[in-house]
């Protein structure tokens, strides 16, 4: 048994592996064949002013007139030893701008993940429980509303009102100039963002919760569970959450790289020092090394994310995790 | 319980519509210039909705680049239309193998979250026009459809009822049209809608972003770039009047599109009598 | 005093599109360890005469007239909390596939030992899953502790609805319905499950109320038979009475 627990944990780091490995193959790929002379990524602005044969010595020297598939061993012999390159824009290495800022997105993105889990499934039962009623009716418009509204532009309005108009909270950045660790002052600069986080994606996740829900309220087993003496409520905390927790823990864990991804924009428009601000930058001035290094590890958080979630609801629904007999087999000696 | 049909969303949709298409003739200025002596001039007689930072008239702006961002919206949901229709029907009607990558596939591009994908590929494209903002949004939206038209394909080959009407005698285009085309048309045609509305709101993210249209090229999403410089001078306007236009339209289409999918579940809670709780 | 009467019971679902009379001014009355089989063709109306006397419908349907009587005490407007004592002990219920009555993510042997617990809270943990063994042998089931653990879609549909009657036995009614309680199963199987109802009212003394479409099932096990056609009663007498009626009015044979 225990035997078979290793090979499966092995398997499934190999499968990692070469997912991530397809990944970055495509990456790269995609960005040399971008237009734009990755001469640029390295030198900058210099380059107007070398000459052609400069320019091609420089080229000569960082490989780039080999073909695609060398130069695509050489950076991954480099990623390997922990070697990204330089960013164009900031001019030191990769790995420091990234390190420097993912600790931000992380606690943006991972408590504005853990709001919305709790609170979806909160919302979701909540709104099972009172079909049809009024509750359920006026958070259902209120979610279509929302759900219609940009996250950029909820943004903007929530800036406009909380920050400009009333002056309650802070607009930008993740801390006051000077108080770097003053965690009340890094905690009001949160405040904005994650509630754009929250807003945006809580009812999706709460219409997923409430609908699966709605789903097993109608099926027989509720009557015999009610047959037994058992409350409506009752059924449904005991028995019909039990039927959709399987498939929302999967959703959730789908969910996480698009947590983080929703992050990105509200990012950039409270100008938080992010792995997604430096994203949109590294798209819009083009520094290939950067943007590579973030659609990877994105990309990382991806793959290993639906793996999980095929994990998680393989583990936790029964229907998927005994196997083995099924139909009215003899038990016998088992 | 039939749904009822979103006449105020319906309404106020042609209304913006064609608002936008008789630009022409309902702007009162030019959305273009920039009047230098009226820069962020509020909401007044001259300016219906104000001027942006850099003079030009929000009205018409609005009407103009309206135009823009649902002719986006309208050719990346073809685009991906087309695309989710082909990928589906193939992977339906295709070997288990090829079945099997082109969903790996979809799932794929399913798990990537939309939007670093479309920054992702826009940066590859280069300097954006409606053009190619509409092929990377729509190269970006087929997915949810194909995995239904997927499922619609499979069931051609396999529902009894289909193979009824086989016996029954009719074509293939009989069993299409009336007996398949009713079942999974309202679903397509609501991701399509959805589509046409998450094609508006990434365009006008990218543009608001600065990574799709330029400022100069005006939609609903580029006009509000401009809205960071609006909060420092606390020109609202700005910010919430087209705002306004955007998030209507994408309420409208929701609307219709819910309605579009059909008729609500006949069934009935077990839960039965929940006052007494 | 009878067990359970019915009397001029109408109920009705409203919606949107109008009223829908499914049970029309039916009474009948049921005797201490009697079974009664109330038969008709599908969608008749016995499936919702059974739940309008549970109360186990959807909001939208309602009780019109009438009154339903339990050891001569009214119970036509006792409220969900009152009802949720009632049947986890005087009434319970067998549905009719075992399959989807079953929690497919629960495993039979919590499901039953849930409903033990429910009927007497007093017990231990240990003789509570004690207990739902012994229901479990009681309906036939073998190797009960390793069956219990077990998950519906493991079973066959005959060793299903084995565990839904441990489940309604656990809660030691009086009064037990069983909603085409055989129809989804083999006939073999359908044969067995009819016994083990005709030992049950033997051995435990309870009545059964046996809704079925099927004209042998209701010769086989009932004492009375009820004939029902669009919502109304048509006929109530013994089974004999009955089936003469039955073949005199078709003219069968």
């Amino acid at each position: 048994m225990r035997k078979l627990y290793i090979s499966t944990i092995l398997y499934n780091a190999g499968k990692f592996a070469l997912r991530v490995f397809a990944l970055s193959l495509l990456v790269f790929t995609i960005s040399r064949l971008a237009p734009g002379d990755p001469l640029y990524a390295y030198y900058g602005d210099r380059v107007e002013k070398m000459s052609v044969a400069q320019q091609e010595q420089a080229r000569e020297r960082l490989g780039l007139n080999e073909p695609l598939f060398i130069q695509y061993t050489r950076w991954l012999q480099g990623a390997f030893r922990g070697d990204f390159g330089i960013s164009y824009q900031y001019k030191t290495d990769v790995k420091e701008v990234i390190a420097a800022r993912i600790g931000n997105t992380l606690i943006l993105g991972g408590l504005g993940f853990l709001l919305i889990f709790s609170l979806a499934l909160w919302l979701g039962l909540f709104c099972a429980w009172r079909e049809d009623r009024a509750a359920d009716r006026i958070i259902c418009r209120i979610g279509t509303v929302t759900s219609c509204v940009p996250e950029f532009w909820m943004s903007l309005l929530l800036l406009l009102v909380f920050a400009v108009w009333l002056d309650w909270l802070p607009g930008s950045g993740a801390y006051s100039v000077g108080k770097e660790r003053d965690a009340a002052d890094r905690a009001a600069h949160l405040i904005l963002p994650l509630a754009v986080v929250v807003l945006g994606h809580l009812w999706y996740y709460a219409f997923q919760v409430r609908n699966r829900l709605l789903e097993e309220v109608r099926a027989d087993y509720v009557l015999l569970a009610r047959m037994k003496g058992l409350g409506g409520k009752q059924v449904l905390y005991r028995h019909c959450l039990q039927g959709a927790l399987p498939s929302y823990l999967s959703m959730m864990a789908v969910a996480f790289p698009h947590i983080l991804g929703g992050t990105y924009v509200v990012e950039t428009v409270f100008s938080y020092p992010g792995i997604g601000t430096l994203a949109y930058e590294s798209a819009r001035y083009q520094d290939y090394n950067l943007l590579m290094v973030v659609s990877l590890l994105t990309g990382t958080v991806v793959i290993f994310c639906n793996m999980l979630a095929r994990t998680v609801s393989g583990r936790i629904d029964p229907r998927t995790r005994v196997q083995g007999f099924t139909g009215g087999g003899e038990v016998g000696d088992f | 319980m039939k749904k009822k049909f979103p006449v105020l969303s319906f309404i106020f949709l042609t209304g913006i519509v064609m608002f936008c298409f008789a630009c022409g003739s309902l702007m009162t200025k030019d959305p273009l210039y920039m009047d230098l002596a009226h820069c962020n001039e509020a909401p007044g007689k001259e300016f219906l909705f104000g001027t942006d930072t850099m003079g030009r008239d929000i009205f018409s702006m609005i009407s103009y680049g309206g135009r823009i961002s649902l002719t986006i919206g309208i050719l990346a949901t073809l685009l991906s239309t087309i695309l989710a229709v082909l990928a589906g029907s193939v992977s339906g009607c295709a070997s288990a193998r090829i079945d099997g990558f082109l969903m790996g596939l979809t799932e794929l591009f399913l798990s990537v979250p939309g939007l670093l994908l479309t920054v992702f590929l826009q940066a590859v494209f280069g300097r954006a026009n409606v053009y190619s903002l509409s092929v990377v949004i729509g190269l970006t939206g087929w997915m949810s459809m194909a995995k239904v038209v997927r499922t619609e394909v499979l069931q051609l080959k396999h529902t009894d009822y289909v193979l009824a009407a086989k016996c029954l005698g009719g074509g293939f285009f009989h069993v299409l049209f009336r007996h398949l085309a009713p079942n999974f048309f309202p679903s397509v045609l609501f991701i399509a809608v959805m589509n046409v509305r998450n094609a508006i709101v990434a365009e006008s993210t990218l543009s608001f972003m600065g990574l799709g249209l330029p400022v100069e090229e005006v939609s609903w999403g580029s006009i509000l770039s401009l809205s960071k410089n609006a909060l420092l001078s606390h020109s609202w306007w700005i910010i919430v009047i087209p705002g306004v236009f955007l998030v209507g339209t994408l309420l409208c289409l929701t609307n219709l599109g819910n309605y579009m999918r059909g008729n609500a579940n006949r069934r009935h809670s077990n839960l039965g009598c929940r006052k007494y709780d | 005093m009878n067990l359970l009467e019915v009397e001029n019971l109408s109920v009705s679902f409203y919606r949107p599109e109008g009223e829908i009379e499914a049970v029309k001014n039916v009474s009948f009355s049921l005797g201490e360890g009697e079974i009664l089989a109330v038969m008709g063709e599908t969608g008749c109306g016995k499936s919702v005469l059974c739940k309008s006397i549970l109360k186990l419908l959807p909001d939208i349907a309602k009780i019109k007239t009438g009154r339903i009587v339990v050891r001569g005490e009214e119970i036509t407007d006792y409220t969900e909390k009152q009802m949720r004592k009632l049947r986890g002990s005087f009434f319970s219920m067998v549905f009719q596939n075992p399959m989807t009555a079953l929690n497919p993510c629960m495993s039979v042997g919590e499901q039953i030992v849930e409903a033990v617990r429910l009927r007497q809270p007093g017990l231990s943990g240990r003789e509570r899953k004690q207990r739902a063994e012994e229901l479990m042998y009681r309906v036939g089931l073998d190797h009960p502790r390793e069956r219990a653990k077990q998950y519906p879609f493991q079973l066959s549909g005959g060793m299903a609805q084995r565990c839904v009657i441990a489940i309604a036995l656990a809660a030691q009614p009086s009064v037990l319905f069983a909603d085409e309680a055989t129809t989804a199963l083999d006939v073999t199987v359908q044969a067995q499950i009819l016994d083990l109802f005709l030992e049950l009212r033997k051995t435990m003394g309870m009545s059964i109320v046996l809704v079925t479409h099927n004209p042998g099932v209701a010769a086989g096990a009932a004492d009375r038979v009820a004939l029902m056609k669009d919502g109304e009663l048509t006929g109530i007498g013994d089974v004999e009475e009955i089936f003469e009626e039955i073949i005199h009015k078709h003219n069968f044979i």
